[in-house]
């Protein structure tokens, strides 16, 4: 209200001697800043406790610190390759021993579900494929397979079928890779992987390099 | 949880099992519990690896489960318990310091795997054991057995709950998650086992071909042919048990800080309470605020052997603790001698304001802790009142009290003199709380641990070069030492690391050394505020 203005002069609204200063005494300076990130300390801090006890604590933590990265509980993110690979890198890779939890104190949709036959580094790299051809193909293939059906190329679009029906569980299903790896393992990667050196990926889902040319030669192809 | 804690949280988890699982772990700290999709869609990690990191995670007890209707699984971190994990040096030495290096090993081994079978421990530990012993000794399986079996009696290992074993009467499907169940007396019940067996010694040809990757990598767990006898009985650490004899530690030794310093007979105030304690271990549970009343004649009897003091000399002293301003010991009765209770509450107070009070001095100076034990004792001071009792000019004990009060030490209180409030016509009365400045203090302590872990990154990274070059250094050097070279060549590839060089690591280690001490006793105070605060909301 106007009335409070104090008229041009200075006035507190209560006491200023019971918070302590003086009447006419000079304030402290108003502080515009945040306090700096490492202040001065007048005081310094006192010396660690040292003693038997304390050594023995120490040396445990540091040797807990390493023994943990070296348990199976120690799950590591994947690294980028190195540049160059070192000689003694050799001599101190760390081969972890697996570790498997008792499946019968957790949940059950915790356990992988491996429907597949094969368990390990094929069916990992099978979920892998079958994760990259996922989501982000289907309408692409969607898409190749108009087109190829136009051209009237039977045995690629058998292929692009198989994969788009894998795509199609695999969106159907959200995340269960492992469907998805049963899926695909109807494909023909694997059979294709142990016949020839060439990476699978060489051969582009348009590509009719290969289909084209099997209709009309007998021999080897180049 | 506050952001100090989960910071801290987010280090541990970080540091003891990687990045993926501390992504997850932190993800459920801050959320509160979620189902299992929620979190790999939140995270934006893949369902593989979200199933991995919780398996991680429930076995070390950091994360629960449980299922809700629907048959939706949902999925709550312990922040308390992630926070536990700066403590495990401490238990480890002390399981050392009560059971010698069995007993060391098997707390060592039930921490770092957080939960085993009686029959997995008392292998691994023998093992251990054998290998540091001399050639052709091994550990025998009994000792160990025997050790494990003083630790479950005095409540320092406990049995995890575990999946009751139902009739299959229903026909349903099985449930989404198995209900764990344990009943008290259960808890702490060893198995009939005989284990018959030595320690093995990990032969030397092993180490030969340590490079390559051996053939058949024995899987945890299925190592051995034969079935387990005590399948599915799994043990835990009792940290609880752990906090109980710090936390008698801590009050034995604050009693003979005060008492035994003058006395002749050496601490025996001290062993008086001590014995008191342990007489009370078992029977009284951890949070009660007071032990169950004790005669002086149990006291008596109860005593260490070989602690010859008479009856009267007890007596004395028990009512010389009674009476203490300390009030550590309270007398509750007459009968059988004088019965005698530890007001555990109390005493876990004293420490909290002894931690606040030095606090207060260390960061503040002497005079400052002046007047803050002297708002302490007189409860409420104005601000002329408190100049006249400290004795302290007026300027400085103003300047004083409002840097403690813009470290939340101490408080203002207002008592209106008229019913509008009035500044002018209010008293401001100093005051000190000690529960939300010991919440300030614990706060802080969490923040000083966060630092502390972060520069001792920060340092091991800036380094993180010559580490890994004295690391390559040393693993040349063993592999050369095995394969038989000469001295002088031993010393051209220890040459390989330059003086200056060796300084460096030098203070590096020392820095690191500081760091790690640094948190193990910041560690020691969150203990005494912790126990402080959670006696004081028990009891309200």
């Amino acid at each position: 209200m106007a009335g409070s203005q104090g008229r041009g002069r200075a006035a507190y609204t209560f006491n200023i001697e019971a918070v302590g200063f003086g009447r006419g005494e000079k304030l402290p300076d108003v502080v515009l800043k945040p306090p700096p990130l490492f202040p001065d300390t007048d005081y310094k801090p006192v010396p660690l406790k040292a003693g038997e006890g304390e050594d023995y604590m120490l040396a445990l933590k540091q040797e807990l610190r390493e023994t943990m990265k070296r348990m199976p509980y120690y799950i590591e993110t994947p690294e980028e390759k190195q540049d160059i690979e070192r000689y003694s890198k050799r001599y101190m890779k760390v081969y972890k021993e697996e570790w498997i939890p008792d499946w019968r104190r957790l949940p059950r949709e915790m356990m992988p579900r491996k429907k597949c036959k094969k368990a390990g580094p094929k069916s990992e790299k099978v979920k892998d494929m079958g994760k990259g051809a996922s989501l982000t193909n289907t309408a692409d293939v969607l898409k190749k397979i108009e087109e190829l059906e136009k051209r009237g190329d039977g045995e690629k679009s058998d292929e692009e079928n198989e994969e788009k029906e894998g795509g199609k569980e695999k969106s159907q299903e959200g995340d269960e890779e492992d469907d998805a790896a049963a899926e695909q393992e109807e494909y023909d990667e694997e059979e294709q992987e142990e016949e020839n050196d060439y990476i699978n990926s060489y051969f582009e889902d348009g590509d009719d390099f290969g289909a084209d040319s099997d209709d009309n030669m007998d021999e080897a192809t180049y | 949880m506050t952001q100090a804690e989960i910071k801290l949280c987010s280090l541990l988890l970080q540091e003891h099992f990687g990045e993926i699982v501390e992504k997850i772990g932190v993800h459920l700290i801050r959320t509160g519990s979620q189902p299992l999709r929620v979190i790999a869609h939140d995270t934006g990690t893949s369902l593989d690896q979200v199933k991995k990191a919780l398996c991680v995670l429930i076995q070390h007890n950091l994360v629960i489960y449980q299922v809700h209707k629907r048959g939706v699984v949902e999925y709550e971190a312990q922040c308390s318990r992630v926070l536990r994990m700066l403590r495990y040096p401490r238990y480890i030495y002390t399981a050392k310091t009560l059971y010698s290096d069995t007993g060391e090993l098997i707390v060592e081994e039930l921490l770092l795997n957080g939960k085993m079978t009686m029959s997995a421990v008392v292998k691994k530990v023998a093992d251990r054991l054998t290998e540091t012993m001399e050639d052709g000794k091994t550990m025998d399986y009994a000792e160990v057995s025997n050790t494990f079996v003083r630790l479950a009696d005095t409540h320092f290992v406990q049995r995890c709950p575990w999946v009751p074993a139902t009739e299959n009467s229903d026909p349903g499907p099985p449930p989404p998650a198995p209900i764990l169940v344990i009943s008290e007396k259960d808890m702490y019940l060893v198995p009939k086992l005989s284990l018959i067996g030595k320690g093995k010694r990990r032969r030397s040809s092993d180490e030969d071909a340590a490079g390559e990757p051996k053939a058949k990598r024995p899987k945890y767990g299925t190592d051995n042919k034969e079935p387990i006898p005590d399948d599915g009985i799994y043990w835990q650490a009792n940290l609880d048990r752990f906090h109980q004899h710090f936390r008698d530690q801590a009050i034995v030794s604050a009693v003979a800080n005060r008492m035994d310093q003058f006395t002749f007979q050496t601490q025996t105030s001290s062993e008086v309470v001590r014995t008191m304690l342990r007489m009370s271990e078992i029977t009284t549970p951890s949070t009660d605020p007071f032990t169950q009343p004790l005669s002086s004649n149990e006291i008596f009897r109860s005593l260490p052997v070989g602690y010859n003091i008479s009856k009267q000399v007890l007596d004395q002293y028990l009512t010389l603790l009674a009476d203490d301003p300390l009030e550590f010991v309270g007398k509750s009765g007459d009968s059988g001698g004088g019965m005698y209770v530890i007001n555990l509450h109390k005493a876990l107070g004293s420490l909290a304001t002894a931690t606040l009070e030095s606090v207060v001095q260390e960061r503040f100076g002497s005079r400052c802790a002046r007047i803050f034990r002297l708002v302490l004792q007189k409860k409420h001071l104005e601000q002329k009142q408190v100049e006249d009792f400290a004795m302290i000019p007026a300027k400085e004990a103003k300047d004083m009290l409002y840097k403690m009060l813009s470290g939340n030490f101490i408080s203002l209180q207002e008592i209106p003199k008229t019913p509008d409030h009035a500044p002018s016509r209010t008293f401001y009365l100093y005051t000190v709380n000690i529960l939300s400045a010991a919440r300030m203090l614990l706060h802080r302590c969490y923040k000083s641990i966060a630092n502390l872990i972060e520069r001792r990154q920060f340092e091991t990274k800036e380094n993180k070069r010559l580490l890994e070059k004295s690391q390559r250094v040393e693993a040349i050097i063993a592999s050369m030492q095995a394969t038989g070279a000469e001295e002088v060549q031993l010393q051209e590839i220890e040459e390989m690391i330059t003086a200056p060089e060796r300084q460096q690591l030098e203070t590096l280690k020392r820095n690191v050394n500081k760091l790690d001490a640094s948190e193990i006793q910041v560690d020691e105070t969150i203990f005494l505020l912790e126990s402080y605060i959670e006696s004081t909301m028990k009891r309200q």
